[in-house]
């Protein structure tokens, strides 16, 4: 199950399209402000897998919110429908940093393979998918990575350091994949659950900790001291592969 | 992108007409000074650069204005086009998911509920464009008739109540009209420009609505149609303006409101060819508004 945000002001149109998701197994949610789903995407990080995007909006349009959300360094998967329909206006879309455009009034078939496609690259990038629908040359983290002293090999879950093998979970492999594919930069707990686990923000997100604790003591030389797998205060975690001294 | 092209285009032109200028009047300075003592081209002289001049900042006028014009006519395209399409996708989206999906009774009937205030959306936004080109073209003094203001009145506010689910509350008379006001004209003209400044009190209120709607009849031949709304309120300098066909005043453009602007010019339109005007009064920005549209009125003893 994925979660979408719909930001649609036409109220028929959000509640059909809404249906239709829904249908398909998703967890859908509407707003009919742009503004609304700035402050709940970029503010309160909110986790949702896809973004359906009106352009006509009373106050912000699309494209505005489009470019405000790539500013915040916010790469959610965003489909942009919209009436204008001129190859100018699908150029505007793009460039504005939406990955996909629909004019209206569209095929709803289209529509929801068009959402469908969008789910299905976002799975595989942040490397959850099935394996077998994953294509091989996508993923780079798959095999291995290696940081100080450190090898992590994804494929068989094992830490190795020097001579010394350390078996992981599934779980602890997921997290250390996550954490090091967004090495640099800060990521938050309920991302983390989302995104590695698909669980929901009613689980309590404390649970990770314990997860950091463990994987802390495979990687760190002093466990106390973190230099690679850093907390940061009221956002959650951060991977350094290379920690200046 | 496309508005400061325009905006570059506008300014270009601008600066040209006023170089042109410059360099007239500079041309005609130095005619005066080297003909100040020969009577005959000095005045013709006078005479020509001044046409001259006066041509050239006409032109320039004339040019910007139709620059904005274009503009306007940009924005309603869009608009249009967005109030099209709106309820067509929705149309469409309802009909594929009745066809590609099982539906209990209730759904079923809900889906067909709303298709069906699609249409009339789609009807509406068609017959107000057929609208403003009719009241153009003015077809004259056809099918007027005796028109019973008040019930008109009364029936179009019921109408718009129940579009746009609205309470009583919100949309209401202020003084129950009195009854015997007759007006000549086209019925459905005139029904066309209340429901038009209804919506337009409507659109413009914002969450609180609170819309205050009166029948006056200052004296024996006249009408009025008084329609106060607390909404958004209008600049000083567009009171004028928003009647123009697709002019829209910048803060709703840039704003919350959708629309096309042509409400209030068939509102205009309509009332000046049944010998009335219809003029908009405003404190300003977030003071809400007043319009009122005023009518001849037959008397009958």
């Amino acid at each position: 199950m994925s979660r979408i945000l719909i930001v649609e002001d036409e109220a028929h149109l959000a509640q059909g399209l809404r249906f239709n998701l829904e249908a398909e197994g998703h967890s859908v949610q509407t707003t009919e402000r742009g503004e609304d789903a700035l402050t709940r995407l970029v503010k309160n990080h909110e986790s949702f897998d896809a973004l359906v995007l009106d352009v006509m909006l009373p106050g912000k349009d699309g494209f505005t919110v489009a470019r405000e959300l790539r500013q915040a360094k916010n790469f959610i998967p965003l489909l942009m429908l919209t009436a204008r329909g001129r190859p100018e206006d699908v150029l505007k879309g793009f460039e504005s940093g939406a990955d996909d455009y629909l004019p209206k009034p569209f095929n709803l078939a289209i529509l929801i393979a068009r959402v469908e496609s969008l789910l299905r690259r976002k799975d595989w990038t942040r490397g959850t998918g099935n394996a077998t629908e994953r294509p091989q040359q996508d993923s780079d983290l798959q095999d291995n990575f290696r940081f100080g002293d450190k090898m992590v090999d994804f494929r068989n879950l094992q830490l190795r350091a020097g001579k010394e093998v350390i078996q992981l979970t599934v779980m602890e492999t997921d997290l250390l994949r996550y954490l090091i594919k967004n090495a640099g930069h800060p990521v938050s707990r309920k991302a983390i659950l989302q995104d590695v686990w698909n669980l929901h923000e009613e689980t309590d997100t404390r649970a990770i900790d314990s997860f950091i604790v463990r994987l802390r003591k495979y990687i760190e030389p002093k466990p106390s001291k973190p230099r690679y797998l850093l907390t940061i205060r009221g956002l959650g975690y951060q991977f350094v592969a290379n920690p200046k001294e | 992108m496309r508005i400061t092209r325009r905006t570059k285009a506008m300014a270009f032109f601008i600066v040209l007409g006023i170089c042109l200028v410059a360099l007239a009047v500079a041309l005609n300075v130095s005619w005066i000074i080297f003909h100040w003592r020969q009577v005959v081209p000095l005045v013709l002289g006078i005479i020509l650069f001044g046409l001259l001049i006066t041509g050239m900042v006409i032109n320039t006028i004339f040019l910007v204005r139709e620059i904005r014009r274009n503009e306007q006519q940009d924005s309603f395209l869009n608009a249009i086009t967005h109030e099209l399409k709106t309820p067509i996708a929705s149309i469409r989206l309802y009909l594929e998911t009745l066809t590609s999906r099982p539906l209990d009774e209730a759904q079923r009937r809900e889906f067909y509920q709303v298709m069906l205030e699609d249409t009339d959306r789609l009807l509406g936004s068609v017959e107000q464009v057929l609208r403003a080109s009719q009241v153009r073209q003015g077809s004259g003094r056809q099918n007027w008739q005796e028109v019973d203001f008040a019930s008109m009145v009364r029936e179009a506010l019921e109408l718009a109540r129940l579009r746009q689910h609205l309470s009583t509350e919100m949309l209401r008379f202020g003084t129950e009209p009195a009854n015997g006001i007759t007006v000549l004209g086209n019925e459905e003209e005139l029904r066309s420009a209340v429901l038009n400044l209804f919506d337009n009190a409507i659109k413009y209120s914002g969450e609180k609505k609170s819309i205050v709607v009166d029948i006056l009849a200052p004296n024996i031949d006249t009408v009025s149609l008084r329609v106060i709304d607390r909404g958004m309120g209008i600049e000083a300098k567009e009171l004028k303006r928003i009647f123009k066909r697709f002019y829209r005043a910048p803060n709703s453009v840039n704003g919350q409101v959708k629309g096309t602007g042509l409400g209030l010019f068939i509102v205009r339109s309509i009332a000046r060819r049944h010998g009335g005007d219809a003029y908009a009064e405003s404190q300003g920005q977030g003071m809400g508004s007043t319009f009122t549209m005023r009518l001849p009125r037959i008397y009958r003893a």
